[in-house]
């Protein structure tokens, strides 16, 4: 087991940083040359009085200073790379990267990125782990339940809506959830996390930000209920016609034991990819619904640090993504040794 | 032999079993069937059943499926028609933009007339999206798309005293109608923002907004003197014989309004007439020999059809003078004192030219609308020209006029006795306009032939990858098939949003064709998606690799690479059949998401997600719902269809999967 673990955290690594190099090359292809733009700010400060050559000869000079500064002194690719995982000196000689908890700065919001990440992280858990608990609350027994009466009128409904919500990209069931509840009957605030310029405390507050985070979690529950319970559903259908469950039938095992020992033990094989995918997922930030409700969680940070071009942000969050992804397919993979017993990991 | 059964009791039957199921139905109606007739074969009960091959059984099991026979249609018609249907919109073009028709709810009424009117018309005008008509009686009808956007007003709700005042004259702007009565009384409805028909505080201080004449106000004309009145965008004008004329409305429109203002309260005077572009107000002074609109230099090439060579106004004039003048957006027509027409201005791409009269005919009266002219000869002909975008400027063959008049987009024509002979151009939008003022429908269209193509060039990308590296991977097995998984591997941790969104940001940066960008936008979602097609064809390699056909395959020395595409790919191709289907469906919607946050296809070319980004303001997603129910609801519907099939493919082509479904 521990063997194991060592491994797949040796292989995590050499993908994490293959992938990191490639999306770092990526990011460095796009036009923004930070020392530049710093260095132009710094000579109209100091240019009255000098000529046009004295202004080049400052501009290169500050221009090379900056360079140096912000490690861009050099087009090498992996230079820049180990720089900014911090394995390899700057000019000056010192070292300051990812492995020195330097993950860069933000210009758009003025701050290190290490410490600007933190709230909106939090507030996408809040809603992600909210919304991921009622999602499992609710689609885990329907698909057992639509399984077990399988083509019966309940499973056909079902199956005609599930079919409706799968096909429906998110954010089209989010714009008619908005449409109907906000617009048509003003239940939920729009957008926001609490009431603009209100300073509640203990209960009020609770309430205020349930208020504000209803809406989004019913949308995120909504558009991740089909995909589920479809997955739930056939997996179970799968499960529930394995000999292991004829056998236990034969035995006279009551239905219940039959369903909820026997078969669901088996459905939940393919079921721990779901659920565990899911919670990290929660770590990411639910993308279009923090776009469409302007909730400040990962996903519209990250859409805004495109918008803007914020490279050092960008990057950071593609770190998280990436290693979000890679550290919760370790941990399905361990899960399956704990589900199905048949699985050895320690292999 | 089965009875035949009455209406009364199948109209139960089928309510039983609607309401409750068919297993009632079944129980509470028997089915009157007698036992079976056995036929007899060479004197033996013939049971047998005809043995077809798998690929047919398939078949035959997928044809029971109601819905999803229905579905493989649908889908074959949306594909025709996304595919087929630009050839048919050949005026389509992705950047078109009409500020006239912004935010224009779905209808087709523009062009009907009401009833009422239809015998007895005295005028009709319309700058937007509405129509303003003027019984012979003095009765007053509005039809069109008479809902103003979000600001709640209805144009079509004629106010009272409209109602029942006779009224001389009436014309439509973009937002506002004013008509004059009978007894020179004054009456102006819509909206009011820019002063265009009433003078409130808010107006008179605005010092952008030329306020509303006192003369008219105070209902001072006389009707018989007035020469014409004319609405633009959010502005108005009366002239009057004498040559007075009273301008008010919106400055910022008309950057040259200040012109035709007069001085100190007076009204300008001397002018023979008047009428509106987008930008200008153009006016024919006195001296009739050029278009007046207090900038030097403006409309001053005059030209007699739209692809000929301009000539100085006063050179092409010669000595002949210009009676009236009517302006579209950036062009304005002269109709000249010898019958023949003079253009000056920019007209848009699409135009039909001035025609070609009969010998001896000339043109009596030319009416402009947002593009278009509509022009009457003195024999009774009727002649359209200019922008032809919505075929506004194709006119039917038409007999005996003796008036016409052009909206919009439209164009009337009327007999001596104010019959409506005939009407033509645009009836409205069957799905709306989108904020830029262009036909929700044929972006529709256009869009889903972008999504569509997306979709099914991204999924094949992915089979060829997918399927090419686990069949070798699974056939070859060894080092390889550790290689090449643990590539997939690392293809299928990349996070798809946020590659997707630096990937397009990143093409963005290049310049490249908006072709080329979809293209590889394609390809992003192709190579992103490859490993799923990897695993599952790796998983039923491995499962077909020990079966004997392969082995006895092998023991006849069929090579390696002919076993792995020429024998086991047939018997796996159901399994990518059935994937195929399903990420055509997740492929589409991957490029609307993207689409929609602004990563994927952008405008100008249209997509289904792109369409759709302005409902994410929820106030526009209220105001303006069919800028994205339509779109929307196509979407859903073409996605749960290719979803549908894909489902019934899985179902019948596995083999444990029982005939009940």
């Amino acid at each position: 087991m521990g063997r194991y673990i060592v491994k797949r955290l040796l292989y995590m690594a050499f993908v994490f940083i293959l992938l990191t190099f490639v999306l770092f090359v990526l990011y460095h292809l796009m036009p923004a040359n930070r020392a530049y733009t710093d260095a132009r700010a710094e000579l109209q400060g100091l240019k009255k009085g000098m000529t046009a050559e004295e202004q080049a000869a400052k501009f290169d000079e500050l221009y090379l200073r900056y360079q140096r500064l912000y490690g861009t002194d050099t087009n090498n690719n992996v230079i820049l790379y180990l720089r900014w995982l911090g394995l390899y000196p700057y000019y000056d000689g010192h070292y300051s990267g990812i492995f020195q908890g330097d993950f860069g700065f933000s210009y758009e919001h003025n701050t290190p990125v290490i410490k600007l990440v933190g709230p909106y992280m939090r507030n996408s858990m809040l809603i992600g782990a909210i919304s991921e608990v009622f999602v499992l609350g609710v689609t885990i027994p329907l698909g057992i339940a639509c399984a077990t009466r399988k083509g019966s009128r309940f499973d056909r409904g079902t199956q005609i809506f599930t079919l409706i919500g799968f096909s429906t990209p998110s954010f089209i069931i989010y714009i008619i959830f908005i449409v109907i509840f906000c617009s048509i009957l003003g239940w939920f605030p729009v957008s926001g996390i609490k009431t603009p310029g209100s300073n509640y405390t203990g209960m009020k507050q609770v309430l205020d930000v349930a208020h504000h985070v209803a809406l989004p979690v019913i949308c995120l529950v909504f558009s991740s209920l089909a995909s589920i319970t479809r997955i739930t559903r056939a997996s179970m259908i799968d499960a529930l016609s394995m000999d292991c469950v004829r056998t236990a039938r034969a035995k006279g095992l009551t239905e219940k034991v039959v369903v909820y020992s026997h078969a669901w033990r088996n459905a939940m094989i393919p079921m721990v990819s779901i659920v565990v995918g899911g919670f990290f997922g929660i770590l990411g930030g639910a993308m279009i619904m923090e776009q469409m409700f302007g909730f400040k969680g990962m996903g519209l940070l990250f859409l805004n640090a495109m918008r803007s071009a914020d490279y050092d942000l960008i990057m950071f969050m593609e770190v998280v993504y990436t290693f979000i992804g890679l550290f919760s397919n370790l941990v399905i993979d361990l899960c399956y040794g704990i589900v199905d017993p048949r699985v050895r990991i320690s292999k | 032999m089965k009875k035949k059964e009455n209406v009364f009791r199948k109209l139960a039957r089928w309510t039983v079993r609607g309401l409750l199921g068919p297993q009632f139905e079944e129980k509470w109606f028997k089915k009157n069937e007698g036992p079976k007739e056995i036929v007899y074969k060479d004197g033996v009960p013939d049971d047998s059943e005809l043995i077809v091959s798998p690929a047919m059984q398939v078949f035959q099991r997928f044809l029971e499926r109601k819905f999803a026979v229905i579905s493989v249609i649908v889908v074959l018609v949306m594909f025709a028609v996304v595919f087929i249907g630009p050839h048919y919109m050949p005026k389509y073009y992705d950047a078109y933009t009409e500020v006239t028709q912004k935010d224009l709810p779905p209808t087709l009424d523009f062009m009907s007339v009401p009833k009422a009117l239809q015998n007895n018309i005295k005028m009709i005008d319309s700058y937007g999206s509405f129509s303003v008509g003027l019984s012979t009686d003095g009765e007053v009808f509005v039809w069109g798309a008479t809902k103003l956007g979000t600001t709640k007003i209805d144009i079509g709700d004629i106010p009272e005293e409209v109602q029942n005042a006779k009224i001389a004259y009436v014309a439509a702007g973009i937002d506002h109608i004013i008509a004059i009565g009978e007894d020179g009384s004054y009456y102006g409805w819509g909206n009011n923002r820019f002063g265009q028909y009433e003078n409130t505080e808010a107006t008179l201080s605005n010092p952008n907004l030329a306020p509303v004449p006192d003369d008219v106000v105070n209902g001072n004309l006389d009707p018989v003197h007035i020469k014409k009145l004319t609405c633009g965008y959010q502005a108005t004008a009366i002239l009057m014989d004498d040559g007075t004329l009273y301008v008010w409305g919106n400055k910022q429109a008309y950057s040259n309004m200040d012109s035709f203002l007069g001085i100190d309260g007076e009204p300008k005077t001397g002018m023979k007439d008047v009428d509106f572009t987008l930008n200008y107000i153009v006016g024919l002074d006195s001296k009739q020999s050029s278009v007046y609109t207090g900038t030097r230099g403006l409309f001053n090439t005059a030209r007699t059809n739209i692809g000929g060579a301009g000539e100085k106004m006063m050179d092409f004039l010669n000595g002949r003078k210009i009676t009236t003048l009517t302006a579209t957006t950036t062009s304005v027509a002269l109709l000249l004192d010898d019958g023949s027409i003079a253009l000056v201005g920019d007209f848009p791409a699409d135009v039909v030219d001035v025609p070609q009269l009969r010998d001896g005919d000339y043109f009596t009266d030319v009416e402009g609308g947002t593009y278009h002219y509509t022009g009457l000869t003195a024999q009774g002909h009727v002649y359209s020209f200019g922008g032809d975008h919505y075929y506004q400027a194709e006119a039917p063959q038409v007999n005996g006029a003796k008036k016409v008049f052009a909206g919009a987009f439209q164009s009337y024509a009327v007999d001596g006795n104010g019959s409506l002979l005939n009407k033509w151009g645009l009836k409205g939008y069957l799905f709306g306009t989108d904020d830029r003022g262009a036909n929700i429908a044929e972006r529709v269209v256009a869009g889903g032939r972008i999504t569509m193509t997306v979709g099914a060039v991204a999924v094949i990308i992915e089979i060829i990858l997918g399927v090419s590296i686990g069949l070798i991977s699974g056939y070859f097995g060894g080092w390889v098939d550790i290689f090449l998984m643990r590539v997939a591997e690392v293809f299928g941790s990349i996070p798809l949003y946020p590659f997707m969104l630096i990937m397009s940001s990143l093409l963005a940066q290049v310049s490249m064709s908006t072709d080329t960008r979809l293209f590889m936008i394609m390809v992003i979602l192709g190579i992103l998606g490859w490993p799923g097609f990897a695993h599952i064809t790796r998983a039923q390699i491995l499962v077909a690799r020990e079966s004997e056909y392969v082995t006895a395959a092998q023991a006849m020395g069929v090579k390696e690479v002919k076993i792995a595409f020429k024998h086991i790919l047939p018997n796996i191709i159901s399994v990518i059949l059935v994937n195929m289907t399903l990420s055509f469906a997740a492929s589409m919607q991957t490029e609307t998401s993207l689409s929609f946050l602004g990563f994927g296809v952008n405008y100008p070319q249209p997509s289904w997600g792109n369409m759709l980004s302005r409902a994410s303001n929820s106030t526009a997603a209220i105001n303006f719902w069919w800028q994205w129910l339509f779109t929307s609801a196509i979407l859903i519907f073409t996605t749960v269809c290719i979803n549908t099939i894909g489902d019934t493919l899985r179902d019948v082509m596995d083999p444990k999967s029982t005939n009940d479904k």
